[in-house]
């Protein structure tokens, strides 16, 4: 009956699986054989050059900065999601009736559902130094107008914003509804052992969501590395290269710049491993 | 150490009265259980006690200061739950360490603390272990630990042993009464369970739909039930209740029920010719008839026996004209046990006899002069 039941699972899992499989693995094959090439878009031949293009990646300084700029970038954007969507979660769940809870938590959810490209897009023109929303306040009281995007200063930050609007409400969302289903009692019970509101929260509410909470995390440090469409939209790497990731190097050298395609899929090989081996040992840490 | 005053305390949620005009003194030291069914509101008030349930109307003094807009923690209570309500990500040590660490209480101060509250629970060698770890008995002590090294003025207790099986319960039940002897604590219990109230209360108020129907010792509440429910409430197996009619005998009181007949002396109830009135037996107070005894006595047939190791529960259905006649519970000792289907003539002492009035529930004893 067992045995059964398993051939049954696997003839319809099996094409999905293989689907999956050619999907996933035959472009990364792909472009490691392309990384130990040195193929560009100009000409059709090429030869093979072993570790050469991932050698020359250590001494080009733009892709040190890109390297830097990214691990900024998942640093700010994960941090700030995580810490306002914490912090959100607990205001709403203090100071709002369950109803109203839910009518936020539907309007928290909205930013997450539009498609990055449009919210890319709406924040640039929130940001427009003279005809933007956000900058108005600003400009009316200075006189100057405010650039946030061109500042190399504040264009990541400002780019990070956004990330945050969209992710940190949705987190926040899930993470009141992960305090309402906690049971009521320790709480109870630290009120009446002398905890203050915040102290109920550090001591004992957040460390009772520490499971979901790497969760989130982990889903946020993944979702963070394809910021590629937010900052393309909003600074294009600019000013300078002060917002230009790894991922934007990788493309603006393989499309944009030179076509020097095999160069290219050398920084995406060389991310794939690093962040493979980052997560895996994060998540090993993090779970023991 | 404190005294607990609760004065017109009311509760409600809506329109919906949890709790109507609730009047307690508990003295100090004392150890005062709630009891009653479930949703009689015992638990709200215990929770207005201790702050975390908002006060509708009336006041909550402790040691003299009302406390209604206190916070929790500045009441100087501490509270054990059904569920425990442990820190479930914390060993026993940091659970038990919790509240004085929140107090600014000196690190060495806490473990000298932590250390003689445990040694008293016998938790020592599980310090280190996390909640989930223990067994359900000694996660209560845990809890227990908790609230006990707050050194509060008053211990709360909601359903402590409800979650505990019944052989850890009698246990834990006789650890709480060593317990309050060695701290005397003021003591609020809140229970469903008659045998917890019995054993551990210096009182008992035992409560029914928000109001109190009884206050009094374990053995007042026993003895002298003051109304109908009480009397059906307290004692196990449950008390026999008969509708009666009341009668004028001249120098005795007569109830009638269709056959059975019952004869008591004046002096004991406050009766009128023709009230209708319950008579209670407990099944224990009935004994067999001599075979020259005529008044109340009840004869029967014995429907059911169940044997129950010392006693044996009798099921009687008595000998009556009437078809509205109730099976009557008697226990008697075990070896003692008649047959199923052995006829049986059954009386019991006037003394033990309790009337109520049908109309009010209220009992119809006469004071007591003392």
């Amino acid at each position: 009956m067992r045995a059964k039941n398993n051939y049954l699972a696997a003839t319809f899992i099996t094409p999905t699986m293989l689907v999956l499989a050619v999907l996933a693995f035959v472009p990364t094959i792909y472009a490691i054989n392309i990384s130990l090439q040195d193929r560009e878009l100009s000409g059709s031949d090429a030869n093979y050059v072993g570790l050469s293009n991932f050698i020359q990646l250590f001494s080009d300084r733009r892709f040190l900065n890109a390297a830097f700029v990214s691990l900024k970038w998942e640093l700010v954007t994960v941090s700030a999601t995580m810490i306002i969507a914490v912090l959100l979660a607990i205001m709403m769940f203090e100071a709002l009736s369950p109803r109203l809870r839910n009518a936020l938590s539907l309007v928290f959810l909205m930013p997450v559902l539009l498609p990055r490209v449009s919210a890319a897009y709406v924040w640039k023109f929130a940001f427009h130094p003279l005809f933007g929303l956000a900058t108005y306040p600003y400009k009316a009281l200075t006189g100057q107008p405010l650039d946030l995007l061109s500042n190399p200063n504040t264009a990541l930050a400002t780019v990070a914003l956004v990330d945050a609007w969209q992710w940190a409400l949705f987190f926040a969302v899930i993470i009141v509804k992960l305090l309402e289903t906690l049971p009521p009692q320790p709480f109870e019970a630290a009120k009446l052992d002398h905890a203050r509101t915040w102290e109920i929260y550090a001591y004992v509410a957040i460390p009772m969501l520490k499971a979901p909470l790497i969760s989130l995390t982990f889903v946020k440090m993944i979702e963070s590395l394809r910021a590629f469409d937010l900052i393309y939209v909003m600074t294009r790497g600019g000013p300078g290269i002060t917002t230009e990731t790894l991922d934007m190097y990788a493309f603006s050298q393989g499309f944009i710049e030179s076509g020097k395609i095999s160069y290219a899929s050398s920084m995406a090989v060389l991310m794939m491993i690093v962040t493979t081996v980052a997560f895996t040992i994060l998540w090993k840490r993090v779970r023991t | 150490m404190a005294k607990i005053s609760c004065s017109n305390l009311k509760k409600s949620y809506g329109s919906v009265e949890i709790v109507r005009d609730f009047n307690l003194e508990v003295d100090d030291h004392e150890f005062v259980v709630f009891l009653g069914p479930s949703g009689c509101g015992k638990s709200t008030i215990l929770r207005m006690i201790a702050g975390l349930e908002d006060i509708s109307g009336g006041t909550v003094a402790i040691g003299g200061a009302v406390v209604n807009d206190l916070l929790p923690r500045d009441r100087n209570v501490a509270m054990v739950f059904q569920n425990y309500a442990l820190y479930p990500h914390m060993s026993v040590f940091d659970n038990i360490a919790f509240g004085l660490r929140r107090m600014k209480v000196s690190t060495a101060e806490i473990d000298r603390r932590v250390q003689d509250v445990s040694a008293i629970l016998g938790l020592g060698p599980y310090l280190l272990r996390h909640p989930t770890q223990l067994s359900g008995g000694q996660q209560q002590r845990v809890a227990i630990a908790r609230a006990m090294i707050k050194t509060p003025q008053v211990f709360l207790f909601d359903e402590p042993l409800s979650n505990l099986d019944a052989k850890l319960r009698n246990h834990m039940r006789v650890e709480i009464a060593r317990l309050h002897k060695r701290l005397e604590t003021t003591t609020i219990y809140v229970t469903h369970d008659q045998l917890e109230a019995m054993t551990l209360g210096d009182r008992i108020v035992l409560l029914n739909g928000g109001v109190i129907e009884q206050v009094g010792t374990p053995a007042e509440i026993y003895e002298r039930p003051r109304t109908l429910f009480v009397a059906g409430f307290i004692g196990t197996p449950n008390m026999n209740l008969i509708s009666v009619t009341i009668s004028d005998g001249g120098d005795r009181w007569r109830a009638t029920s269709g056959a059975l007949s019952f004869a008591f002396v004046r002096e004991r109830f406050d009766l009128k010719d023709g009230q209708k009135a319950v008579l209670g037996v407990r099944p224990s107070n009935f004994v067999e008839a001599a075979p020259s005894a005529t008044d109340n006595v009840v004869e029967g047939t014995v429907d059911l026996v169940e044997y129950m190791g010392d006693a044996a529960l009798l099921d009687v259905a008595p000998r009556s004209g009437s078809s509205d006649a109730r099976q009557i519970a008697v226990l008697v000792e075990a070896h003692r046990s008649p047959r199923p289907g052995a006829a049986i003539r059954l009386t019991f002492d006037e003394g033990d006899v309790h009337l109520f009035d049908e109309r009010t529930g209220l009992s119809l004893l006469k004071p007591r002069s003392n």
